[in-house]
């Protein structure tokens, strides 16, 4: 009131923002109860969603200010449509969907949670343990092959044999020096006892 | 979700069969384990350190002038227990015949020594170089035979004959097998 007497060309559509401040305990004028009540109508209509596509800037500030003020006090809402959506990005990020995420899409949880991966890891596991086994099974257990019974001949000296090849001709001035045959005989198949018995992995 | 199931069998099938069956240019082994008999076991080591010691044994009381001992040691060899099948046991026994029987000759003894050296001929399942050695030994026994003959005695000759036949014999054995050694080298 004080403004429009001081500016008594001052009109509904100036800058509320702008102009001066009323006193406190001034009353309010005609125009300030209908701008006060139409801008009522539009916190409503912003509330319910329903917010008018055009509005001049000094309502879009004070409408913006209403908002703020609404949602610090603790009770606001959001649409079921948006507390959706934020829920989704939440779980898509923790699943790791970094292509969904970059474009912002949002993904039903039921497909981006995929499901099949952690049962494709296990079947993959359990086949190829079954296929170990197989294997296994198929190849037998190592076994040592007797010369003439296999592939893998055991060696001449750790075998049971004629001792010809290591005793050779007798001389006839030696034919009663059997003492010193034997000796020889017994080193020679020592050797091959004691090898075969390290190669079995026991001690003589 | 089901191709790749059935790829992953497929390969794993694959891969199983390749391994199991990747090596057949090499023949399937046939499984036969080592035969205790045709090895050298401790029962044989027994066996030949037993008769290594007796022949030790029978060379002390040779040396102690005590040759009755010596021939009860040598003989101890005769019964000593081998593995069956053993061919050290042949040999052995052979050679402990051969040094019985000197033994035997030189105490006298020809007649026992002759039976010693034609039972462990007549023992033998193959040729060695301890049955030729036993040829010569009896070879020998023939010649002690032949000196305790008067010269003028016809079984002189008869034994001088056997003589040179048995050493004939032990240098056709050593032929033999000297060639067949040569021949497996």
């Amino acid at each position: 009131v004080n403004a429009l007497k001081e500016n008594p060309m001052a009109t509904d559509d100036d800058d509320i923002l702008t102009g001066p401040v009323p006193a406190p305990e001034v009353e309010a004028t005609a125009s300030e109860r209908m701008r006060a009540k139409s801008f009522g109508e539009l916190v409503d209509k912003t509330l319910t969603g329903r917010t008018p596509p055009a509005m001049s800037a000094d309502d879009r500030a004070l409408l913006e200010v209403a908002t703020v003020i609404r949602a610090a006090s603790g009770n606001v809402e959001l649409a079921a449509a948006k507390r959706r959506s934020i829920v989704e990005d939440a779980l898509r990020q923790a699943v790791g969907d970094v292509a969904a995420k970059t474009s912002g899409a949002a993904i039903p949880i039921t497909r981006a949670r995929k499901k099949w991966v952690p049962w494709a890891v296990a079947g993959a596991s359990a086949l190829v343990a079954a296929a170990a086994v197989l294997l296994l099974w198929l190849r037998g257990p190592e076994r040592i092959y007797v010369q003439g019974g296999g592939d893998v001949a055991m060696p001449e000296h750790w075998k049971s044999r004629p001792t010809d090849p290591l005793i050779g001709p007798i001389a006839q001035e030696r034919a009663g020096d059997a003492s010193a045959r034997i000796d020889a005989i017994y080193a020679d198949r020592l050797d091959g006892y004691r090898e075969r018995q390290l190669a079995r992995g026991r001690k003589p | 979700m089901k191709y790749w199931y059935g790829s992953l069998l497929i390969a794993v099938i694959a891969i199983t069969g390749y391994i199991s069956c990747g090596n057949d240019r090499e023949p399937t082994p046939t499984v036969r384990t080592a035969d205790p008999a045709e090895v050298i076991g401790e029962d044989l080591m027994i066996s030949l350190s037993k008769a290594k010691n007796f022949h030790h044994k029978a060379r002390v009381y040779m040396s102690d002038g005590k040759p009755a001992e010596a021939i009860a040691a040598v003989r101890e060899i005769l019964s000593l227990k081998f593995p069956a099948g053993a061919p050290e046991a042949e040999d052995v026994r052979n050679d402990a015949r051969a040094s019985l029987a000197k033994l035997l000759v030189g105490q006298g003894n020809v007649e026992e020594a002759m039976k010693v050296v034609t039972e462990g001929i007549a023992q033998s399942q193959r040729e060695s170089f301890f049955v030729a050695n036993l040829y010569t030994v009896k070879g020998e026994i023939h010649e002690a035979r032949a000196a305790l003959l008067e010269p003028t005695d016809p079984n002189v000759k008869v034994e001088k004959r056997a003589a040179i036949e048995a050493y004939d014999k032990s240098n056709q054995i050593n032929t033999v097998l000297q060639q067949r050694l040569m021949e497996e080298r």
